[in-house]
């Protein structure tokens, strides 16, 4: 057993090395100046380190434009797909009517088709309605996946609510809407905590849409706002990689206070069964 | 009009290149993926010690955004002062440095390597969730009886984790081969139309040359792949209904 669990945490060791590289090159990079970036003295770490890059990205970027166009858009598409996606999710596994089956399949189908398939035709209905290059754009094209995917993800906790405890308490005069807000909503806070963080994490992270469907400096969401950055052959990479840590900082945050509902939830779907 | 745009794809060198790039770039990916995703499984499943701190700092590649991903390996594998280039050549195992990003086999072996380093921890995840599921009574039994780990692994881990292993890999198929941000970033992709692959080249041919039809006929022709991936997968994750 010995020489078994020597050989696991070798494993884990490599494994956390080569997951831990990249970060620590990042904020190692962000903390040089452009002169130490091009020198091989001290290579592996910044001496003397400086926030320079930071002050430049705050002061002199549309950086913080940026960001908040990011929160604005994150923080409006968690807001709609936790309500679409837990009323969604209640429905389709608590109440009877025809059609229901498929409509849950079709929620599962909507989820796995990815945006390079969707994103011409999301671009032509947007332009209809005359929102391509606004903020608007986003807010309306992030729910079309972030709501099939947490509506899915909460389908798993509603089931694992039994059903006897909302129907004692519409037994006791509620009404469905009270009881799920009541009793079902306080008993999924998990679930609806893990569908919070993925809807917020997804939109925060989308390139594709946020790259079509916005142009100006001004609209842009940080993924797409750093390729400002980058002017054909010349790359900021100090600027770059301190707004790196600026904008991985959020979603690490987050994550680290909500993690075990995270990892409940984004196991719960494909293992039982 | 009509069919146009779909015959004269079939006869383009370009597409061609694309649809095979795609592939290589979404096996290589997804084959290396469930490797270190089975070996981080079973690693956290023997080792007891600070188990679900592991598993969160490992997952921590998969929330963070893909672009900065890209970016952050875009910038490791600068030509001049990269730390791959650098730390290569002070160990000695490379004598003068690499432009990895500006030859075709380094640049799709670059995408390549930011892909897996995004994607392996969600495998991981879900093999280790699909690990715990499985009776230890089972594992006892096969001990009782003398089966050596390597048997245990095949006779009992393996088929138990069918379920999860096949999801989970036709999961990350479908967003691997649709994946943009990744070659978009670190080669748009180049050299050449070395590392160029359905996504990027549906948004070149639709977004940059404006020739909508052809962009639209590009990302047809995975609709039928992606739609064989999802009706499997839509089969196992509603079958206990």
């Amino acid at each position: 057993m010995a020489g078994r669990d020597a050989l696991a945490y070798s494993v884990i060791g490599v494994l956390l090395l080569v997951v831990g590289v990249p970060f620590y090159w990042m904020v190692n990079t962000s903390l040089k100046t452009s002169a130490q970036l091009q020198s091989l003295a001290p290579y592996y770490y910044p001496r003397p380190a400086t926030l320079g890059n930071y002050a430049a990205l705050l002061g002199t970027t549309n950086f913080p434009t940026w960001m908040r166009n990011s929160a604005l858009v994150a923080v409006g598409t968690t807001l709609t797909t936790v309500l679409v996606a837990s009323l969604a999710g209640y429905s389709l596994t608590r109440i009877r009517y025809p059609g229901r089956r498929l409509l849950a399949t079709t929620v599962l189908i909507v989820y796995l088709v990815p945006p390079t398939l969707l994103f011409i035709p999301l671009y032509t209905i947007l332009r209809t309605f005359d929102l391509v290059n606004s903020l608007w754009a986003l807010l309306v094209a992030y729910p079309t996946f972030t709501v099939p995917f947490c509506t899915w993800l909460l389908m798993g906790f509603f089931r694992s609510i039994p059903r006897d405890l909302e129907e004692a308490a519409m037994v006791d005069g509620a009404t469905r809407l009270g009881a799920f807000r009541r009793v079902i909503l306080p008993l999924t806070t998990p679930g609806i905590l893990a569908a919070a963080l993925f809807a917020f994490t997804l939109a925060w992270n989308e390139f594709l849409y946020a790259l079509v469907f916005v142009h100006d400096t001004e609209l842009k969401t940080i993924p797409v706002g750093l390729n400002d950055l980058m002017f054909g052959d010349i790359f900021l990479w100090g600027e770059l990689m301190a707004a790196s840590v600026l904008t991985t900082g959020p979603v690490i945050g987050l994550y680290t206070y909500l993690q075990r509902y995270m990892v409940e939830g984004l196991t719960a779907g494909a293992v039982k069964g | 009009m009509g069919l146009a745009n779909y015959a004269a794809l079939t006869r383009d060198p370009i597409f061609h290149k694309v649809v095979w790039n795609s592939a290589v770039f979404t096996l290589g990916s997804v084959g290396v993926k469930v490797v270190l995703g089975m070996l981080m499984a079973l690693a956290l499943q023997q080792a007891l010690v600070a188990r679900s701190l592991v598993r969160a700092l490992l997952l921590v590649p998969w929330v963070i955004p893909t672009v900065i991903t890209a970016l952050t390996w875009h910038w490791m594998f600068n030509a001049l002062w990269g730390v791959v280039n650098v730390t290569l050549q002070r160990v000695g195992l490379q004598r003068e440095p690499i432009a990895w990003l500006g030859q075709p086999a380094t640049a799709m072996a670059a995408v390549i390597t930011a892909n897996i380093w995004r994607g392996f921890p969600f495998f991981g995840v879900s093999l280790l969730a699909g690990m715990q599921a499985i009776p230890r009574d089972l594992y006892e039994a096969a001990a009782v009886d003398g089966a050596s780990p390597g048997q245990r692994f095949w006779h009992i881990t393996l088929p138990g984790l069918r379920l999860v292993l096949i999801v989970t890999t036709l999961i990350s198929l479908i967003f691997t081969l649709n994946d943009f941000n990744i070659v978009y970033v670190l080669t748009r992709g180049g050299p050449g139309t070395a590392t160029h692959v359905l996504a990027t080249y549906t948004y070149e041919v639709g977004f940059q040359a404006l020739r909508w039809g052809k962009a639209v006929a590009v990302s047809m022709y995975l609709m039928p792949v992606i739609a064989v991936m999802i009706v499997i997968v839509t089969r196992y994750l509603t079958r206990e209904e």
